[in-house]
């Protein structure tokens, strides 16, 4: 650690913000420019810990001591090849990624944590400015062959890894772009596809082949991965959405997350889409049903698209301002967060219950819920807090309860789990032979960090299995 | 390097002072003769399939990552790395469930510690229990309160880590009867006033290491337990070191030093070179306080066996044999890992060793080095331990989070932090230490009740329900043998295998019951009392029992100068007027042997040969080697030579005397002394404050001088200065009726220009920083 004493003296900067007025109205990049001495001084808050909880708390098990440390110093190049001995992609959770490394970092028992997210960001985005980050291609190669279905960052991780490794790897992806979620699920403003494209461009160099719309078990059919393929890896994420069955459902205008959210960015690329295909909440009374992510997703993509109105609806608790009792450090901290989306604007309830939708020639116009409270885990409807309010568009945001059993998963007879995920042993096989799952399809809904190491872990034990050891770590 | 005393690389060759863990003994035979390893283990395909595996690493067949060195994780935590028993989660579970009061989180904590792949961290890891065929009821096994009352903190002391975390442990450790430790740097007598709420924050053990640190009376007398350190089992072989930006204030105070000066304690004790130096500072301390009980803190290595037998015979109490693990974070790299041998081999040695010469029985036997739950305890106490010490655990338990910054003076929770804005941020409470101790507690009961016993007493020593794990599957593990650990000592069935009775002191033979009989009136009433005695040098401590019947009615205050006046005349035993406090002042017309004034606290000692002497006084030695070692304050007046290392470690008493031998005010950090004839070599050496006059006759002083810390200056144009010592000589004059004394004073003129200050740097500058803020000009009130 380079400066022993620069947590006492540095407090802890955060990025800026365009001004709301302006990034509402591109779909660019919230952060502005952030000079890079600054971020350095940042970086000397880093302590070195001889127990590093930061490096615990990210499920990368990023070496963040020794890199912080090598920013304070500017030893930029030293510092790149620190974060990339963990992380495949950095560039993608620097920039959404909700940082469980801040968490855990010890500054954070009783000050400011580190800004590690935005030091790994920065270290990143200059390795591309630098020309640092080239294709590597893989010295030797094995002659094995791997197919990976999902071009999400669970399956991305694990081309890359194996790719390095020697086997020929293809992506199979349904859509009609390469990302997954990346792509499609997240808004161009929160990260802009150019950045996806870039690191895919490298891995096309690198070796890795992608097939798009190729949607195993209904266009590309199971028995030909099974015949062409040494191993197979699933990795199709956890995309059966959780719905919301009441009265009015049925109603045009009630959309899942996922069916609104890639349509703008399809527009962002540039895709030509009619306004018949199109969602939109311009002029509309919208209200986000679910308090996560994605509902901050939908929140800022409906700002810029000029919705009239817009209520984000949770049905848990508000979460406390500060850590609860029962949420010590160094886990992660439940606490009320406000996000770039919310800054720009709209309103936030909790303890909201929706019960029912009403609408006018089949239109949704308006929404009814009650308000709940919660003894415990049980949850108990007020009575007399029933109300109603206009909704032109229902954004269903509630989470994803697993992989979608039917097609491909049936098809191919992997066993499923009690919790409805892909089952794994601890070397990521399935119940066939083979045949791996990696990511949120094993997991469940989870971050793109955990795909990320769900990837890299799959492709260790992949590598092991075709060749019988393994250098990958 | 440079531990254990050796300073040359040419010392370490041939000198067979390794011992081996985990290595086979016929490799130990063809390549490391004659070398220690007494569990067996790895042999030369075990190192290959190492290298092997190094060489796969640097050179792997398919190049699948970027070129990166493997990050290691030996000092600081990596996950990859090497696995550390404290992680985050272990770590974590441990604050939580202490916090909480919570035993079901504490049973995840102790699960991990004592997990299968955790347990190839330690050799207690590799023993399996032979449970009993009938368990006991619960509710049968000895209660938790009373096992709590044989645990100890480990010696942390107050200035490396923090006066909120070291009162946290007292109060903690008082509360359960149990009992924490001061370390070596002295304690603050406030401590010594009980709370408003009935909390103590009195330390119950104070140390005495070889620095002294303010070693008082009043210290000794507010003890319970008075453990000598011999050693420290983390860093065996080298001693403390208090960095200079951690010693403020407050902590130079507690230490009689001066502030913003780093402190180092060698070692050896300067007056401990032999088993019955030691044996003679154990009869000190107890004179000191025959209250307390006094222990001796051993280091865990070969051998450790034979020198516990001998510190049993020196009548300690206690004998702690201290492991290889923990040990402050602001360690020497070198000293974290590879020094030092786990407590579970030096303890196992130990008790068979004291066993088999049937000295077991007189002593306690206290182990400590990383312990962690009840399963430690429990396997300490079937080695042969009878109380158990906590330290690491006890400091995570109030905060610690193990950043190892201890030596930087930044801890960010204020546990190992002297500074004022990190002190803020601690957030440890003694009720956590509390539930701590209780849990490990609970957790030993439940141990006991499936092994069979009801009380801690019956196990001590009943290494047969160890077993060695029998599927130890990992290759490197499974050529270790633990039978000569776990192996009992063969004896009659008579020889007791724990303490069964109290050590003979020999207290009842000292001069001092007479003395004290005789003084009556002065500890009562503070009538003054006038006594003379004859005194052999039998007398051994003459004094100390009496100062402590004054300390402990008086406290350091004592009673007024000359309320007790004894004149002894005589050869006096070693150790005369120790730990003398004010208000007693000892005349000897004779000589004395060793440690003269040792611990001196206020009291004033005067010694001068017979009158019928013919010799003269000022050409030969009159008392011993290491006279007044620690004193603290008070006065001796020596009509003569001294011997070697005269007031090393002096840290506020004024001595006069008539000529020195080598090493004069050795590591002195405070006092005054006047030395009216020659001195040996190697004066002043270490010395960091405390001023030092020497009348340089001959004009060759500053050859024998150590000038690594002082200055030689004069005293012309110091008015005060100069009537200060001739005031001190003058007073050595009246006292001793020294002609030396009276010659000086005659000739003042002529002897001025020859009176050499020697000043230590480090006191220099901090008594310039004082004059300039006080405005004062230096007065002669100022001892030290």
């Amino acid at each position: 650690m380079g400066n022993p004493i620069g947590f006492l003296e540095i407090g802890r900067v955060n990025f800026e913000r365009r001004a709301v007025q302006e990034r509402i109205y591109d779909w660019k990049e919230v952060y502005k420019n952030f000079p890079e001495e600054q971020l350095q001084a940042q970086a000397s808050r880093c302590m070195d810990c001889g127990i590093p909880f930061c490096h615990q708390g990210c499920p990368l098990g990023n070496i963040i001591p020794d890199w912080n440390d090598l920013v304070y110093r500017g030893q930029w190049q030293d510092a790149l090849y620190r974060l990339l001995a963990t992380n495949n992609f950095p560039e993608f959770t620097g920039r959404i990624c909700p940082a469980p490394c801040e968490g855990s970092c010890v500054l954070g028992i009783n000050a400011d944590p580190v800004t590690i997210k935005n030091i790994e960001v920065t270290i990143i985005d200059r390795a591309f400015k630098e020309g640092l980050i080239r294709p590597r291609r893989p010295m030797v190669r094995t002659g094995k062959a791997v197919a990976v279905v999902g071009s999400g960052p669970a399956g991305l991780a694990a081309a890359a890894q194996l790719n390095q490794a020697g086997h020929w790897v293809t992506v199979f992806e349904r859509a009609d772009r390469v990302g997954g979620l990346l792509r499609y699920g997240i808004p161009e403003f929160k990260m802009e596809k150019q950045i996806v494209d870039r690191r895919l461009n490298i891995m096309k160099e690198e070796g890795v082949m992608f097939r798009t719309n190729a949607n195993v078990g209904v266009n590309v059919a199971v028995v030909e991965l099974q015949r062409e393929f040494n191993a197979i890896l699933l990795a199709g994420g956890a995309t059966a959405a959780r719905d919301l069955p009441v009265p009015g459902r049925e109603l045009k205008g009630i959309h899942f997350a996922m069916d609104y959210l890639p349509l703008q960015n399809k527009r962002c690329e540039g895709d030509a889409i009619t306004d018949a295909e199109f969602i939109t909440a311009k002029d509309k009374h919208v209200v986000i049903i679910g308090g996560g992510d994605t509902g901050a997703d939908c929140l800022g993509t409906a700002h810029r698209q000029g919705a009239k109105s817009i209520v984000q609806f949770e049905l848990l608790p508000r979460p406390p301002a500060e850590r609860a009792p029962d949420n010590p450090w160094p886990n992660w901290p439940n606490i009320f967060r406000t996000s770039s989306a919310h800054e720009e604007g709209g309103e936030r309830e909790y303890c909201v219950l929706t019960k029912s939708f009403t609408g006018r020639d089949g239109q949704v116009s308006q929404l009814h819920a009650v308000r709940v409270e919660f003894e415990g885990r049980t949850m108990k409807e007020i009575p007399g807090s029933e109300f109603s309010l206009d909704a032109d568009l229902v954004l269903l945001a509630m989470g994803f309860l697993g992989p979608e059993r039917k097609g491909m998963l049936e098809q191919l007879g992997v066993g499923i789990n009690e919790r409805g995920n892909v089952t794994t042993n601890p070397q990521k096989m399935t119940t066939v032979r083979g045949i791996f799952a990696a990511g949120d399809m094993a997991r469940g809904q989870s971050l793109v960090v955990w795909a990320i190491r769900e990837g890299r872990q799959a492709a260790k034990f992949i590598d092991e299995y075709l060749m019988g050891s393994t250098d990958l770590p | 390097m440079s531990k254990m005393g050796i300073s040359t690389l040419q010392s370490y060759r041939g000198a067979q002072i390794f011992e081996a863990i985990g290595l086979d003994q016929n490799f130990v035979d063809t390549y490391f003769t004659n070398t220690p390893s007494r569990i067996g283990g790895i042999g030369l395909n075990e190192i290959a399939q190492e290298a092997l595996a190094r060489h796969r690493r640097g050179f792997p067949t398919r190049s699948s990552r970027l070129p990166d060195l493997d990050w290691g994780g030996q000092y600081q935590w990596r996950q990859d790395g090497e696995y550390h028993m404290y992680n985050p989660d272990s770590v974590h579970k441990l604050q939580y469930s202490t916090r909480t009061n919570n035993y079901k989180i504490f049973k995840e904590y102790s699960e991990l510690i004592n997990s299968a792949g955790t347990r190839l961290c330690t050799l207690r890891g590799l023993m399996d229990f032979r449970f009993a065929e009938k368990p006991v009821p619960l509710d049968e096994v000895e209660p938790a309160e009373s096992i709590m009352k044989r645990f100890a903190t480990g010696a942390m002391s107050f200035g490396s880590i923090s006066k909120e975390a070291h009162e946290t442990l007292a109060i903690a450790m008082n509360r359960i009867g149990g009992r924490s430790n001061t370390g070596e740097g002295g304690e603050d007598p406030a401590r010594y006033i009980p709370d408003q709420n009935g909390d103590s924050r009195c330390s119950a053990i104070k140390q005495v290491a070889s620095a002294r640190f303010g070693v008082t009376s009043e210290y000794l007398v507010s003890a319970n337990e008075l453990q000598i350190k011999m050693a420290q089992g983390a860093k065996p072989g080298e001693g403390g070191q208090l960095p200079g930006h951690k010693v403020d204030e407050v902590i130079a105070r507690v230490r009689h030093s001066t502030p913003g000066v780093g402190l180092i304690s060698p070692p050896p004790h300067h007056d401990i070179y032999s088993i019955e130096d030691l044996a003679q500072l154990i009869y000190d301390l107890k004179n000191s306080n025959p209250r307390a009980r006094i222990s001796v803190k051993l280091v865990a290595e070969v051998g450790v066996g034979t020198i516990a037998a001998g510190v049993a015979k020196a009548h300690a109490d206690v004998v702690l044999i201290s492991g290889d693990s923990g040990g402050t974070g602001a360690s020497p790299i070198t000293s974290i890992k590879h020094a030092g041998i786990p407590w579970e081999l030096g303890l196992a040695e130990t008790h068979q060793v004291l066993v088999q010469n049937n000295l077991r029985s007189r002593i306690i036997v206290q182990t400590d080095g990383q312990l962690k739950t009840g399963r430690d305890v429990v396997i300490a106490a079937l080695l042969g331990a009878e109380e158990y010490g906590f330290a690491t655990s006890a400091l995570i338990v109030s905060g610690c989070i193990m950043m190892r910054v201890c030596h930087l003076n930044t801890c960010p929770v204020g546990v190992a932090t002297q500074d004022p804005v990190l002190r803020q941020k601690f957030t440890g409470k003694p009720e956590y230490v509390v539930n701590y101790f209780r849990m490990i507690a609970e957790e030993t009961r439940e141990l006991m009740a499936k092994l069979g016993f009801r009380t801690i007493d019956e196990m001590i020593g009943r290494r047969e329900r160890l077993d060695m794990q029998k599927a130890i599957e990992h290759w490197k593990a499974k050529h270790l043998d633990l039978t000569p650990i776990l192996e009992m000592p063969t004896v009659p069935a008579h020889i007791p295998t724990r303490r069964v009775h109290a050590q003979d002191h020999g207290l009842d033979k000292a001069l001092d019951n007479l003395l004290v009989e005789l003084a009556k009136d002065a500890l009562e009433y503070r009538t003054p009392v006038e006594l003379q005695l004859p005194i052999r040098n039998a007398n051994r401590t003459v004094g100390t029992i009496l100062g402590s019947e004054v300390t402990r009615r008086y406290g350091a205050e004592g009673l007024p100068e000359d309320t007790i006046k004894i004149r002894f005349t005589g050869s006096a035993g070693q150790t005369f007027g120790g730990f003398l406090p004010k208000g007693i002042t000892l005349t000897l017309e004779g000589d004395a042997n060793d440690y003269f004034g040792k611990g001196l606290s206020g009291g004033r000692l005067i010694v001068f040969p017979p009158s019928a002497a013919t010799f003269k006084a000022e050409e030969n030695i009159i008392i011993g080697n290491v006279a007044l070692y620690g004193a603290t304050s008070g006065e001796a007046y020596i009509r003569g030579v001294v011997g070697e290392r005269f007031a090393v470690r002096n840290s506020g008493a004024i001595a006069v005397v008539e000529g020195v031998g080598d090493h004069g005010c050795e590591y002195m950090t405070g006092g005054r002394v006047v030395v009216l004839g020659r001195t040996g070599r190697n004066f002043a050496a270490g010395m960091s404050g405390g001023i030092a006059y020497v009348f340089d006759e001959d004009g060759d002083f500053a050859q024998r001088c150590n000038l690594q810390m002082v200055d030689l200056e004069t005293v012309e144009n110091q008015q005060e200065e100069e009537e200060f010592v001739c005031y001190l000589i003058r007073r050595h004059a009246e006292l001793t009726r020294s002609p030396r004394a009276q010659q000086v004073l005659d000739g003042w003129q002529d002897y001025l220009p020859k009176l050499l200050k020697v000043m230590p740097l480090d006191y220099r500058r901090v008594l310039t920083e004082k004059k300039a803020q006080a405005g004062r000009t230096f007065v002669m009130v100022q001892h030290g």
